[in-house]
């Protein structure tokens, strides 16, 4: 039998390639939710979710539901959705205000920091019943930065601040953007899920090896993909043309990696200087106001086109989101994407933002929806018992260092993200509880 | 924009004096036409400067502050199809079979020479692929425009029942 000893999670990575259980094996899943999602630093919300006291939101840490509230001090929160009583789901709804939180099951009545402050017929209390002792727990540590707030589930472990280390400056590309500085993740979500296990959709976000090929339905016969952002007239260079080869500003592309599993791609190549709209230009205008005409340009050239903070959060730079990859089960995991509004930018551009992140990361996008298809049917094919390994050894040897990001570099042609993610993996899951 | 607003108070059963039958013609082509993958064709419906939009919460006031399942404009119902007819779209291969049902057919409103309408109707419709049958459900908003014998649309709106669920991936148009 599986027990996850160190010497059975080690043999399932090799330099090159990892074997088909991790995807596959429900004891793996059951002790990834332990080792992984227990403990890593997980987004558990955006403090412009919870603008005011009692605003909350509900949502899943792997498969444990939390609330994401601010108390009445003004402070977020961070709550296990689960009455100390008996164990139901005390906030029902998606998001709402609440002055208090109530469980439908006996009344236990919690304060919006989580503390018991009613139970229905104390009197049948049990002698040493302390209401202390009985409060929602909540998230044993809390990290915030520039309104990410990020949790971890487990008493110890790395800092928020080591965690985070050097994606900080991923955060603040995106996050610069804003005239006032600030982003809002508040103009609704897609939610979306597909029949395979998590892992697919982590891998895939630093994976710019499949756009070609995966992605042929969105480039038009010059091989330039459809535009996503407001003001451009075609999107990035993928194929030539004639030949369906991979282009060479593609080919340019490069990703990075740091600690943790972390890592990002570089930005991808557009035409800056024909970039142009009335909603993109007036954009323009007021990010200059805020931060001056040389910074504004800066900020307008993107450095990263996709970041992950491992294991599941995304941040795309190039069509603007936030996604969270969820797991459910081995075969099932669902992701949310957060639009980003940019705090003191003209509605119209906020606005084109939104609508264009409809169609690429939605359940009805152009982009995501052959992706969703790629993770179904590998889960499919990953049945087979016949082929154990899969092959992630794309630019192995050629990893090279990057002094300027103080990361590793490589094509972003190549597998080194994929193979810097199980090296996490295998840090997270070799340690027992 | 004023033609996203769907009136707060119905009236009950429709307008009096308008005969629901070539509405309800239109509806029935109109799904045809998707139920054929005639998607140019469903396209063409659409006045030069129509919509479709599919929200993703219930009574979602406007497509422009929040995220949509669909917000297409001409162009980008464009783009959707061709992509639709590009020989390697994965999640078409092979492509959905669906069935559109419109029942329930009420017209809301009517300008006063009857040459703009807002239509209402049930609909339903059933998609499979690969060994997966899922259904559509919600109450769809027309705004049409006389044109000869016909309409053209310049908004259509679906409020689906789990407008704010979690899917698989949607690759054709409700």
């Amino acid at each position: 039998m599986f027990d996850g000893t160190p010497d059975e999670i080690s043999k399932l990575v090799e330099p090159g390639r990892v074997h088909r259980r991790v995807y596959t094996d429900n004891n793996i899943f059951e002790l990834e939710m332990e080792r992984i999602f227990g403990r890593a630093w997980m987004f558990a919300g955006h403090t412009s979710q919870i603008p005011n006291p009692g605003d909350y939101v509900t949502s899943d840490i792997g498969r444990q539901p939390i609330i994401f509230i601010r108390h009445k001090d003004g402070k977020p929160k961070v709550l296990l959705n689960r009455c100390a009583h008996r164990g139901p789901k005390v906030c029902n709804e998606p998001c709402g205000n609440a002055k208090a939180l109530t469980c439908l099951y006996h009344g236990w009545t919690y304060d919006t920091d989580g503390s018991l402050i009613d139970v229905s017929m104390p009197e049948g209390a049990a002698p040493h019943f302390d209401k202390k002792n009985f409060g929602l727990a909540k998230a044993p540590r809390m990290g915030e930065y520039r309104g990410f707030v990020f949790v971890s589930l487990a008493n110890k472990g790395v800092s928020f601040n080591d965690f985070l280390g050097s994606m900080k400056a991923n955060i603040d590309d995106l996050v610069d953007r804003a005239p006032d500085g600030e982003i809002m993740l508040d103009a609704g979500i897609h939610r979306y899920f597909f029949r395979g296990n998590w892992k697919l959709q982590v891998e895939n976000v630093l994976d710019s090896y499949h756009v070609p090929y995966s992605h042929a339905s969105t480039v038009n016969k010059k091989g330039e993909q459809f535009s996503r952002r407001e003001g451009d007239d075609e999107g990035a260079q993928v194929v030539e043309g004639k030949t369906e080869k991979t282009a060479d500003a593609w080919k340019g592309r490069r990703s990075y990696v740091v600690d943790f599993g972390h890592g990002w791609t570089s930005n991808t190549e557009l035409k800056e200087k024909e970039r142009s709209s009335p909603a993109y230009d007036a954009y323009k205008v007021a990010l200059a106001e805020k931060v001056g005409q040389e910074r504004m340009e800066e900020i307008l050239v993107p450095e990263f086109h996709n970041s992950l903070l491992y294991p599941n959060c995304s941040i795309m730079g190039l069509n603007i989101h936030v996604r969270i990859i969820r797991p459910i089960s081995t075969d099932l995991t669902e992701v949310t994407v957060y639009p980003v509004r940019l705090k003191g930018a003209p509605d119209e551009m906020n606005s084109a933002n939104i609508r264009l992140l409809n169609v690429t990361h939605s359940a009805t996008s152009f982009v995501q929806t052959d992706d969703l298809e790629s993770f179904r049917r590998t889960q499919v094919g990953l049945q087979s018992l016949q082929s154990e390994w899969i092959d992630l050894s794309r630019g192995m040897g050629e990893e090279e260092p990057d002094p300027h990001y103080n990361a590793t570099r490589e094509s972003a042609m190549h597998e080194m993200a994929i193979r810097a993610q199980y090296q996490a993996w295998l840090h997270y899951m070799r340690e027992a509880a | 924009m004023d033609s996203l607003i769907l009136p707060t108070t119905p009236a009950a059963g429709g307008i009096e004096g308008i005969d629901r039958e070539p509405f309800e013609k239109f509806l029935i082509h109109e799904g045809r036409l998707l139920d054929d993958r005639k998607f140019e064709a469903w396209m063409e419906l659409f006045t030069e400067d129509g919509l479709y939009w599919v929200p993703s919460t219930q009574d979602q006031p406007d497509p422009f502050n929040q995220a949509s399942l669909f917000f297409d404009d001409r162009q980008l119902m464009k783009t959707r199809i061709e992509r639709l007819r590009h020989p390697r779209i994965h999640i078409q291969t092979p492509p959905s079979r669906t069935n559109h049902m419109v029942s329930n057919v009420i017209v809301e409103e009517a300008d006063e020479n009857a040459e703009s309408f807002l239509v209402s109707s049930s609909m339903m419709m059933g998609e499979y692929r690969l060994d997966v049958q899922r259904f559509f459900m919600g109450r769809q908003f027309h705004r049409l425009v006389r044109e000869g014998n016909t309409f053209r649309i310049t908004l259509k709106r679906v409020n689906l029942i789990n407008c704010d669920s979690a899917f698989e991936a949607m690759a054709v148009p409700i």
